[in-house]
């Protein structure tokens, strides 16, 4: 046990003392983890503060019923209200155009009155219906349309009813707080999708964060695989050999170092994406560790075998290009594997990268809870034992 | 009293070619054995079986008694072994380097601290032993080299080339400390090329050549196979085979090989011999252009045993 620590340590001083090691391990993950969040839709507009759909409302009636619809849009959870009375319609029309909005909702001119006669008109609304934020705007301003027409029929009928002395305005404020409360209230709940969506900026970190900390992880294989394969170009793994350190505790020493940096690795850029980028990985943190240990096992394994069958540092290079192109590719640390057709995630899924991703986007996008990771958790370790068992079979004939 | 190493005709063979070819031989305790032969003799390929780092295809060596194949273990544990190549951490300091060997060596806490001071002021690195071994010389890693495998104290140490591309400052360095090794009461096994080192160090030598063992014995054993005769190398000015048919039948030449432009003979007595030779070269129309006498010596064993010189 001695020997395995005390060649572990080893290895990581002289890891540690490469200062090129901290721009591969840390520095370039944050940069690329940044980027690409950016390129699927990151930061944007509104910011992370306020995750609500930006929409314009224009009033052009200035009625006693537009204003309750104002208000009751206002303390909507799905739509944020835009106003700006410094803004044109063309300013509007143009955000939209942008996409700095998801909508704009025009109230008509005689909406109050028409109201009031009971033949509601309806609403001018722009809004993308080809795209799920706009068909969300839509559904958020017809409900409250809808249901500011039933306060007013209900406070009409209950006002005919009582005559004179009732106050219709009371009345319809009363109508309208019955929808907060009501008598009979359906929730649908899922096991499998949360209900409540983070924002846009927050879901493209949730898919780009853990792809980009494995895909680091991968292209980390290469100083992995250099570990040995530069002890053996020293000489020095063979002069171990010649010591009374058995092999098996030689290749668990480097598999040891190995780890720990990785491990190093996935623990900074989780923290990084929990407390910069907002994902949330502690949600569950003894999943999301699961997970990481997992990976980090399985990804350190593959590195140790790299290490053991290349003879050189071409070859090195070379081994580690391969699973960092095909692997990660392949199991969605680039592009989330739920973009591609169903055969593309079965082929997929033959990459350990798929297993990690699916383990953490359980955790931070699905919402799921700590079941939802034995699976990926298994079938990582499993490949790390294949991965652990091919390089002793190969160093023992070193 | 039981030999250090005993070996029985061990054979290794990569593919077609026999690398060592039933090499049989003891090292007594305490004494300083010697491999001597060309690049490519098998001499690495002997040191590494005997290390356990290859598997004999055939045979067997004793090391302090423990088989190189059924107890290889036993045998790591009594040996110390400073191979060709500096085998060091580059990165790591003079003192980080022995610490480290010293750990797998088995060496802990305030016995490996003592002994890494003591293997310091043997290489003579104290001052040095906290620069990074990347900054040294050559001559100074081969003085680390040589340390990593004195930590443990081994009873059996095998030494293999250590002098190759140094200085001869550093090299004279080595040589003292192989024999202050032999002084400490440690069996060396040491490989070398140059006739000069094992000539100066060895109690024994054997002479190794295409992986055979050709010769063995003290320097004045082996000496006696080529008797008293005297090694000549003689430059002429044009092909060689014109004069060779006429020295070889010359009175008092015993042996005569051509390579590369140089002549090596071996002849009885170079002072009668050397005129005869001019005679022969002029009645030739050959030029001598230069002469090299050598009295006998392990080069002039070599050149008899195998007709081919030692440094080729």
């Amino acid at each position: 046990m001695n020997h395995i620590l005390d060649i572990a340590l080893n290895d990581l001083v002289q890891i540690v003392r490469d200062r090129k090691v901290f721009l591969f391990l840390l520095i370039m993950p944050i940069c690329f983890t940044l980027l690409f969040g950016y390129a699927f839709g990151g930061f944007s507009s509104g910011g992370d503060s306020d995750p609500r759909l930006p929409v314009a409302v224009l009033d052009e009636d200035d009625g006693r019923f537009s204003q309750e619809l104002f208000a009751l849009l206002k303390g909507s959870e799905v739509i944020r209200i835009e106003t700006d009375l410094e803004k044109s319609r063309f300013d509007y029309e143009k955000a939209l155009s942008d996409g700095d909005l998801a909508g704009i909702v025009t109230i008509p001119a005689g909406y109050s009155q028409a109201m009031l006669d009971g033949q509601p008109i309806p609403l001018d609304l722009w809004a993308d219906q080809a795209s799920t934020t706009g068909t969300t705007v839509q559904n958020e301003v017809l409900m409250a349309a809808k249901r500011l027409a039933s306060a007013v029929w209900t406070a009409q009928i209950t006002s005919q009813a009582a005559g004179k002395t009732a106050d219709f305005d009371a009345l319809v404020s009363e109508a309208l707080l019955a929808w907060q409360e009501p008598p009979i209230r359906i929730e649908a709940t899922s096991g499998v999708v949360a209900e409540e969506e983070p924002s846009q900026s927050v879901m493209s970190m949730a898919h780009t964060a853990p792809g980009m900390i494995l895909q680091f992880a991968i292209a980390s294989l290469l100083t992995a695989a250099q570990v040995i394969v530069s002890e053996r170009k020293s000489r020095c793994l063979q002069r171990l050999l010649t010591t009374a350190t058995q092999r098996v505790h030689i290749l668990m020493g480097h598999f040891l170092s190995i780890f720990a940096m990785l491990f190093t690795q996935f623990m900074l850029l989780i923290v990084f994406g929990q407390f910069i980028l907002k994902v949330d990985y502690l949600r569950l943190p003894g999943a999301t560790l699961l997970v990481a240990v997992a990976s980090v096992l399985c990804i350190a394994a593959m590195g140790l075998l790299i290490g053991v069958l290349a003879k050189s540092e071409e070859q090195a290079v070379m081994f580690s290009l391969i699973p960092m192109f095909v692997l990660s590719g392949l199991g969605g640390a680039w592009v989330p594997l739920e973009f591609t057709g169903a055969a593309f995630q079965t082929i997929g899924h033959a990459s350990p990268i798929a297993w990690a991703m699916d383990g953490f986007k359980n955790i931070i996008v699905r919402g799921l809870g700590l079941e939802s990771i034995w699976l990926p958790v298994a079938a990582l370790v499993g490949y790390a034992v294949v991965f652990f068992g091919l390089a002793a079979w190969r160093f023992r004939s070193e | 009293m039981q030999p250090a190493i005993e070996v029985q005709n061990l054979h290794k063979s990569f593919g077609e070619l026999k690398a060592v070819d039933g090499a049989s031989f003891n090292v007594p305790q305490g004494e300083i054995y010697s491999l001597l032969g060309p690049n490519g003799a098998g001499k690495t390929t002997t040191i590494s079986m005997l290390s356990t780092l290859l598997r004999p295809d055939s045979g067997d060596a004793l090391v302090m008694g423990h088989s190189i194949r059924k107890d290889p273990m036993g045998v790591k544990s009594v040996l110390g072994v400073v191979p060709q190549d500096i085998a060091l951490y580059e990165d790591l300091s003079a003192r980080e380097n022995l610490t480290f060997w010293g750990k797998m060596y088995g060496l802990r806490g305030a016995a490996l601290k003592q002994r890494v001071d003591e293997v310091l002021e043997i290489i003579g690195l104290t001052d040095r032993q906290k620069g990074r071994v990347s900054k040294f010389s050559g001559g100074m890693k081969r003085r680390v080299n040589i340390g990593v495998a004195l930590l443990h104290k081994p009873k059996v140490i095998y030494m293999d080339e250590p002098t190759v591309g140094i200085d001869p400052q550093s090299r004279r360095s080595i040589l003292d400390s192989v024999i202050a090794l032999k002084n400490a009461g440690m069996t060396v096994l040491y490989t070398t090329h140059y006739m000069e080192e094992a000539q100066e160090l060895s109690d024994q030598i054997t002479i190794m050549d295409h992986g055979k063992l050709i010769a063995s014995g003290t320097h004045d054993e082996l000496v006696k196979i080529v008797g008293q005769m005297d090694r000549i190398r003689l430059t002429i000015n044009a092909e060689g085979a014109r004069v060779v048919t006429a020295w070889k039948s010359t009175p008092g030449v015993k042996q005569v090989t051509a390579e590369d432009g140089t002549l090596n003979l071996l002849v009885d007595d170079s002072n009668q011999v050397l005129p005869r030779l001019f005679d022969a070269a002029t009645t030739s129309g050959v030029r001598i252009t230069s002469v090299d006498i050598q009295l006998p010596n392990l080069e002039a064993v070599f050149l008899h045993l195998t007709g081919r010189a030692l440094r080729d």
